[in-house]
């Protein structure tokens, strides 16, 4: 059925929708109207219907586990018998199934006797003699085994009573009953064909009968699954006795608030206090920026008394770069900005995802509503509309001249093309499954194979999905029409005639720099051909002109010019399901550790979000806003949920996931490698990091293996778990804690060297307090390789010549004025060379170098002002004031150090030590 | 951390905390039991392994696998030479690895269909065929996991790094790379375990007893929190890697016998192999070393007998010959691949040979796998094998055999799909007979 246009998505919705929430839906059936299970028809014998193959048979086969993939499921097949796997494969079931029963005599048909165990069946028995499974097994082969017809009814509704549980102590039980709604009208109790599933057995168990047995305290649902609806019922047992009717007062300011809280009120946690002033400012700058607070921003934001203080503060810290630079890296892990996967994209390396990377920060920093940015990529072709060939190669070269513009210069086109010519976006398949997780965020994968085992998804609405996809060409092409075009522009380049491949692509790379214009393969659509009455197909993979969103009604796609057109509609359409949904929870999962819908990027139907009213309060105002991503972010970070504190009450201790309180999590690999740098840099350059993003790990472009893509950082984000942007996951990035990471911060070269670094904080402290600075790392003097020792030697050698010939010239010109400063340099230069060990001292010299260390010592102790510049360090990596304990214990460590540096360098590496530094709280 | 149940997609996991408020659960157990040893056959001999990665696809036609008979368009210009096994002939450029035939198996007529450099080297540093939806983890990663590792040192060392990520199985399990390649004869330090110049351990035993004072925010929660319980178990561990002399004296090549040293000539693969030696030496159970530069489109020959194949031919035979003459042979398998051969027919425009996954050489040896034969064969030209051949998969499959991983067993991914260690590959029983 092709519906036209305007109805098309307003259909599928409407069915969807109702499946998602018939748990919460009143059952308007009337009792009467409904048949009882089939298990009661079948009890006492062989009926006289006729079993139905989708409705009974292939739901009771799942039941009895042979379609499982241990088993007949499995892709091998077992004893050579295959069903699909999880079912909804209806005709090859069928036929499977048909070649192993004997209608003539049904009691001997193969199945059963397998199944019953009559004969030898490495399954096991699954049937019972005379149970109803067996009567209605064998009734269905008695009636011939008929498989589903063409025009079979499909399922609208299943309705799940009770819609929610609510317990009250250990082991109580809960009968659940599920009635199918079928579109011809039927309604059918179909509990005992149901599978069910507990999300959290702690919490409570299901049987396959239905019954829910209560355990310990908490939330979770238990998922109900028959043919294709995916049914979650939320199960509850309060965790103290304080809620319903009982839970006391609580400040909910926001709308966010009040949702959150409506869930906790039936869960009886209570939020945790709002967190200090402090917690809020290193929580929300890490967040937003990936920056930290400077120390004297601290003191600022501490000492203004005003009530918006905090809201004003959210508005700035998304106004600046590092706003726009995180969010940026975000999108890039999204959309898979991989330099590994645009390999020969561009003809020079890395810069398709340089220029991927200014695309997307371009549209950040104009907070360009969220569905026009997603339209620049979906429909990205790489000619902007009405641009000539010649004038797209013009522009494109330009980007690649030598003092122009660069990468940058790529924001200005109209799509971000590279999101199609990666390497692994290239099969329909693969675009099918890069495409749910990128816009969706769901995982479709299994669906390629099989039916989803745990989503409606069917490997029919995989392949339907699929026809949007196949017009699109993504990797190095050159479209017919412009052939001979980009062939004389080949053949205007010396050397370039006739080469392919990497040739072709270094003689243009080299054209590129001397500030030529050399063309440019393209990204680009052709229109998908209606279908035509007895035209011959070539070949099996020509396109079908009509295709199906998931989820979604049946689109003609010939009448579109680009066959991605009702795709990108429907995606923005205000009632998909998913589209808006799945950036909501993927940014309310950067603010709090974890998605409403956890793993965040796993929206299905099976895994219902913690809060179903959060979710859609917030998918629905951010389309209402016009897909204002500033407007959600401000949403959730002006709520008094995303200010909670991080200590625990005594009802929200062991909650992580209700949002009670903030949940230490481990910052994301490249804040935490920019935090350390910038923790360790003076206080100029410590500020400056706050407006200037550049150099820093979170404008890395691309991901890879590539090391000189990742500068410095390389290492740091492999080891902190930089997301690779490979394999359409979310957890491409990790925040989990490992050995190396640990090891890195403690003794890493490159942490050490930036302790000791030039223009580091230390040395800065070490010039105001005039306390010797001697290096502990490398990277400095003390540890500096023989090559390193050999300059300094060359270096002195140099400049002791010079100083010589500038006195023999002054003795020579009676320039006597000038000697007593000469002399006076030379013996500077001299303690230089030997406090450097580039000399080798005299004895007297090594006496009076070591009197001369020794009284600076004792003169830099008594000088050092230990408790300030314990609190400077205190605020410059946690962001805080120290408490009375951690001043004493730092500044006595500070005064018991022979040598004053290192005990400032002490607690300066103690602190980017700590667990506290290395999370956000 | 996703703790899905289970199979069938019948039962799965709330991912996390065994739920929100279960009170028992996943934190207190922390993440020394995820690496706890998980069933390896303790009857198996190879404890540790050394994998030795030629970067870019080594030409078996002037490598392994000469076709001295083969029209000349195939045969190149190296001649064969005889190996101390009888009727056995290599490359005249690797006399010295002629010579220590007797410690491993040749594989010959290792066949695969991946002819792009990065998605062939996962292929050959997992064992399964590369999807673009799923990142297999690395030999080295899988090992971390399954086998029992000693707390002074890293597991999994890659020098100078590795192409073997963790995958799916995520950070813990990566390789700690050393991003520098030592010289034999100098001192070697390496990032995170040789102490700075200037930091003494005491120093950093000074600073640990201030962190230990200051590290205290935490301390009524950390153990309801799964991140913060797993850092302090890690902090506790690197304490004791840092700390450890036994550590650092295990990179610091400059250490070694001077004339054992030797024995691995001056290429930097030579003192990788020097290096990955004493790692295994030590207990660290897993050891990558990379060694790029063959991937000859042109000038093969002259690139080959020039700077390839004299490295090549020094370093393994040293390898060989030193893990034999230390004892470790028997508990270290060592494993050597690029990720294809290349064309048998030359491309004469360039006087060189492409990329060819069809047919290549893989070697292993030590920890129980047979020395002193060759398995498998190509055709007439070296284009295809003859009969069956291997797949990268049957290898990968036999090397975790040799360590006692059964490579069936499966892992659930992140998104709780279960898969096997490796998917298609069968162990290859001739390496063990």
């Amino acid at each position: 059925m092709i519906i036209s246009a305007p109805h098309r998505f307003a259909f599928l919705v409407t069915v969807f929708s109702c499946m998602f929430l018939s748990a919460s839906v009143p059952v308007q059936a009337s009792e009467e109207s409904v048949l009882p299970s089939i298990a009661q028809r079948f009890e006492t014998g062989v009926a006289e219907e006729t079993p139905d193959f989708q409705r009974h048979i292939v739901p009771l086969i799942g039941k009895l586990g042979c379609n499982g993939r241990a088993c007949h499921g499995s892709f091998q097949g077992r004893g050579g018998f295959r069903l699909s796997l999880f079912g909804y494969d209806f005709k090859t079931d069928h036929e499977e199934l048909y070649g192993r029963l004997d209608t003539e005599t049904p009691s001997e048909s193969l199945i059963l006797q397998k199944a019953l165990m009559q004969i030898q069946h490495e399954g096991g028995q699954r049937l019972k003699e005379g149970s109803w499974e067996h009567h209605v097994m064998l009734r269905w082969i008695q009636s011939e085994a008929p498989s589903r017809a063409e025009d079979a009814a499909t399922l609208q509704r299943l309705d799940i009573t009770p819609s929610e549980l609510l317990f009250s102590a250990a082991d109580q039980t809960q009968q659940l009953r599920a009635v199918a709604v079928w579109s011809d009208g039927v309604r059918e109790d179909v509990t005992d064909l149901c599978r069910f599933q507990s999300n959290d057995d702690q919490v409570a168990e299901i049987g396959q009968d239905g019954i829910v047995t209560s355990a310990e305290p908490g939330d979770t649902h238990v998922v109900v699954f028959y043919d294709r609806a995916v049914v979650p019922v939320p199960v509850i047992r309060p965790v103290t006795d304080q809620f319903g009717e009982k839970y006391p007062d609580v400040p909910m300011p926001t709308e966010v608030d009040r949702l959150v809280v409506e869930k906790l009120r039936k869960v009886g946690i209570i939020q945790s206090d709002l967190c200090s002033d402090e917690e809020f400012l290193r929580r929300a700058s890490l967040d937003v920026t990936g920056t930290l607070p400077t120390p004297a921003e601290i003191r600022e934001f501490l000492a203004d008394s005003s009530e918006d203080k905090r809201a004003r503060k959210i508005d700035e810290l998304l106004e600046r770069p590092g706003y726009v630079a995180w969010w940026t890296t975000k999108l890039c892990d999204f959309t898979g900005n991989s330099d590994d996967k645009l390999n020969n994209v561009t003809p020079v390396r890395q810069e398709a995802s340089k220029q991927w990377y200014a695309w997307l920060e371009k549209r950040v920093r104009d907070n360009v509503p969220y569905d026009k940015l997603i339209e620049g990529i979906v429909l990205a072709k790489s000619r902007n509309d009405g641009e000539s060939f010649r004038e797209y190669s013009e522009s494109m070269s330009s980007l690649y001249h030598r003092g122009g513009v660069g990468a940058v210069g790529y924001a200005d086109r109209e799509g971000l093309a590279h999101f199609w010519s990666r390497q692994n976006f290239q099969s329909s398949e693969d675009r099918v499954i890069a495409f749910a997780y990128t816009f969706l965020g769901t995982r479709i994968q299994c669906a390629q194979c099989h039916k989803h085992p745990f989503d409606r998804w069917t490997q029919d609405d995989f392949q339907q999905f699929e026809g949007f996809f196949r017009t699109t060409r993504g990797r190095a092409t050159v479209q017919p029409n412009t052939r001979e075009e980009y062939d004389a522009m080949v053949a205007g380049i010396e050397g370039a005639e006739g080469l392919k491949g990497n040739d072709l692509r270094r003689v243009l790379a080299s054209a590129l720099q001397d500030g030529m214009i050399v063309p440019f393969p393209e990204v680009y659509t052709t229109r998908v051909p209606a279908a035509r009455a007895g035209a011959r197909r070539r070949n099996a993979v020509v396109a079908s002109p009509t295709a199906r969103p998931l989820g979604g009604s049946e689109v003609n796609l010939s009448e579109f010019e680009d066959p991605r057109q009702p795709l990108m509609d429907w995606l923005r359409s205000p009632e998909n399901p998913l589209f808006a949904k799945a950036f909501v929870n993927r940014v309310w999962a950067a603010y709090f550790g974890r998605g409403i819908v956890q793993p965040s990027d796993d929206l299905n139907l099976a895994n219902p979000p913690v809060n179903q009213g959060l979710v859609n309060y917030l998918s629905s105002e951010f389309i209402a806003s016009g897909f204002d991503m500033k407007w959600l972010h401000r949403e959730i970070l002006n709520s008094r949920t995303y200010q909670l504190s991080w200590i625990p009450n005594s009802t929200n201790r062991m909650d992580e996931k209700n949002f009670s309180r903030s949940v230490p999590r481990r910052l994301p690999a490249e804040v935490a490698y920019d935090i350390l740098v910038q923790a360790t840099l003076n206080s100029e350059k410590n500020a400056a990091v706050v407006s200037d993003v550049s150099g820093r790990a979170v404008s890395i472009p691309g991901s890879g293996l590539r090391r000189r893509a990742n500068g410095e950082a390389a290492y740091a984000m492999t080891v902190f778990g930089r997301s690779i942007r490979e394999s359409n996951c979310d957890c491409d990035r990790t925040d989990e804690p490992s050995l190396l990471q640990t090891i890195f911060l403690r003794n890493d070269d490159q942490v050490l060297a930036m302790l000791d670094a030039n223009d580091g904080w230390l040395r800065e402290v070490c010039r105001a307090n005039e306390i010797p600075f001697s290096s502990r790392s490398s990277g400095g003097r003390t540890g500096v390789n023989s090559r390193q020792l050999a300059q300094l030697k060359a270096r002195y050698q140099q400049q002791l010549k010079k100083l010589k010939q500038q006195i023999q010239l002054a003795e020579k010109d009676g320039l006597k004025g000038r000697l007593p400063s000469l002399r006076n340099q030379l013996g500077k230069l001299r303690e230089r060379a030997v406090s450097a060990g580039v000399v080798t001292p005299t004895a007297e010299e090594a006496e009076a170098l070591a009197a001369a260390q020794e009284a600076e010592k004792a003169n830099a102790s008594a000088n050092v002002d230990a408790e300030t510049i314990v609190r400077e360090a205190y605020l410059r990596t946690l962001s805080r004031n120290p408490n009375d304990d951690e001043l004493a214990v730092s500044v006595e460590f500070i005064n018991a150090s022979e040598d004053a540096a290192e005990g400032v360098r002490g607690v300066l590496w103690a602190l980017v030590n700590t667990r506290e530094f290395l999370v956000n709280r | 951390m996703a703790s899905f149940r289970n199979c069938d997609g019948m039962v799965r996991r709330d991912a996390l905390k065994a739920g929100v408020l279960g009170f028992t659960g996943l934190s207190m157990a922390g993440y020394s039991q995820l690496q706890a040893a998980n069933g390896v056959d303790p009857t198996a001999k190879g404890k540790s392994a050394i994998f030795v990665n030629l970067n870019g696809g080594p030409s078996h036609m002037d490598t392994f696998d000469l076709k001295p008979d083969a029209p000349s368009e195939y045969r190149g210009e190296f001649n064969p030479i005889q190996t101390c096994l009888p009727g056995v002939t290599i490359s005249e450029h690797l006399p010295n690895i002629a010579g220590c035939m007797d410690k491993f198996t040749l594989l010959r007529g290792v066949s695969h269909s991946v002819a792009a450099h990065a998605l062939g080297t996962k292929y050959v540093n997992t064992g399964n065929r590369p999807l673009p939806s799923l990142e297999f983890p690395g030999y080295g990663a899988v090992i971390t996991r399954e086998c029992a590792t000693d707390p002074e040192l890293p597991p999994f060392v890659a020098i100078p790094r590795s192409s073997q990520r963790p995958g799916y199985m995520g950070v813990k399990y990566a390789p700690m790379d050393t991003t520098s390649t030592p010289t034999i004869g100098q001192p070697y330090r390496v990032r995170g375990i040789s102490m700075a110049g200037g930091v003494t351990v005491s120093d950093f035993e000074r600073r640990q007893s201030l962190l230990s004072r200051l590290d205290r925010t935490f301390s009524d929660v950390e153990k309801d929190n799964q991140l913060l319980d797993g850092m302090d178990e890690f902090a506790q561990q690197a304490h004791a890697v840092i700390s450890s002399t036994r550590a650092r004296e295990a990179f610091d090549i400059g250490r070694e016998d001077a004339s054992f040293a030797k024995t691995f000539g001056s290429s930097q693969l030579g003192a990788s192999c020097l290096l990955a030696l004493r790692l295994v030496e030590s207990g660290v159970r897993f050891v990558t070393v990379t060694n790029g530069g063959w991937d000859t489109h042109r000038d093969n020959w002259n690139a080959l007998k020039d700077r390839q194949l004299p490295s090549l031919d020094e370093s393994l035979a040293a390898l060989f010959n030193g893990l034999a003459a230390r004892g470790l042979l028997e508990s270290t398998v060592v494993y050597v691949t690029g990720e294809f051969g290349r064309t048998p027919k030359i491309n004469t425009e360039r006087n060189g040979r492409d990329h060819y996954p069809r047919n290549m050489f893989m070697i292993m040896g030590g920890g129980g796998v047979r020395g002193g034969q060759v398995l498998g064969e190509s055709d007439e030209k070296g284009a295809m094998p003859k009969n069956d051949g291997f797949s990268p998969d049957d290898v990968a499959a036999s090397f975790y055999h040799a360590m006692g991983i059964d490579h069936t067993i499966e892992y659930l991914t992140p998104t709780g799909r279960p898969v096997m260690i490796v998917r298609e590959g069968t162990v290859i029983p001739e390496l063990f007979a």
